[in-house]
């Protein structure tokens, strides 16, 4: 059995689709940053200071698998045109990006300026 | 005063302004999707300063002098962008839901200039280096 194919047109720039897309750029972005400052921070001091960007990379792998899940759930809103807007994912990728570039910054400085 | 467009207030709010769900009217569902590309394309610019900063650091420190200053400069720089991300897409997002002209922000002219001296910065240091 093949699938129908959708017969409305919704959204003609793939707006749903293109930043769905931007979602998992940004969650493999968090992904490799991470994996980066855990070899660093392992680098220049104990190992389990690899935590902090590994736990980076475990919310990139997050937010990646809720961004193909949500944005396959948003056609229902978007075609009966309710709000799609959601501060939640956005506060959680910011307030982690956040942390991870000041961690880095802070792990950066001391251990150059001590040594 | 009532000031909604979170560009006064208190420091909290300042820095994470009001959830502009509360506010004014949903705008066209391109426009809210558009500000939340540009707020996941000003994060990816963080993560990738962060990550040119660190493998300035960790790569380049042994073999080419003030590598690390340079790696402290894109450190603080994706810092700077990672830490205003959220409140930039907030206040678009209210002004948008006002149906306000978007804020102004120093910040593209400001990375774009901080951007061009840490290449101008790098390539001297490269030069020197050969030297």
């Amino acid at each position: 059995m093949t699938r129908q194919r959708p017969t409305e047109r919704f959204d003609v720039g793939l707006q749903h689709e293109r930043t769905a897309l931007a979602w998992e750029r940004t969650a493999f972005s968090m992904m490799v940053a991470g994996a980066i400052l855990a070899r660093y921070a392992a680098s220049v001091s104990h190992p389990t200071w690899a935590l902090v960007g590994l736990a980076q990379v475990a919310i990139g792998g997050g937010v990646m698998v809720w961004a193909g899940w949500h944005y396959d759930e948003l056609h229902g809103p978007l075609r009966a045109g309710n709000p799609v807007v959601h501060p939640t994912a956005a506060r959680l990728v910011g307030l982690t990006t956040v942390g991870f570039t000041g961690f880095g910054l802070i792990t950066a400085l001391v251990v150059i300026t001590l040594g | 005063m009532d000031d909604r467009s979170g560009h006064g207030g208190s420091l909290g709010r300042r820095i994470v302004p009001e959830d502009p769900r509360r506010i004014g009217e949903e705008p066209d569902y391109r426009f809210t999707l558009a500000n939340e590309r540009t707020f996941l394309a000003w994060i990816r610019t963080a993560l990738a300063l962060a990550a040119g900063g660190l493998g300035a650091i960790g790569l380049l420190a042994e073999e080419l002098a003030g590598a690390e200053a340079l790696g402290l400069g894109l450190l603080a720089m994706s810092f700077i962008v990672a830490a205003s991300a959220y409140r930039r897409w907030a206040l678009q997002e209210t002004s948008m839901r006002l149906g306000q002209p978007l804020p102004p922000s120093r910040l593209p002219g400001i990375m774009a200039a901080a951007t061009a001296i840490v290449a101008f910065a790098a390539a001297v240091l490269f030069v020197v280096d050969q030297l």
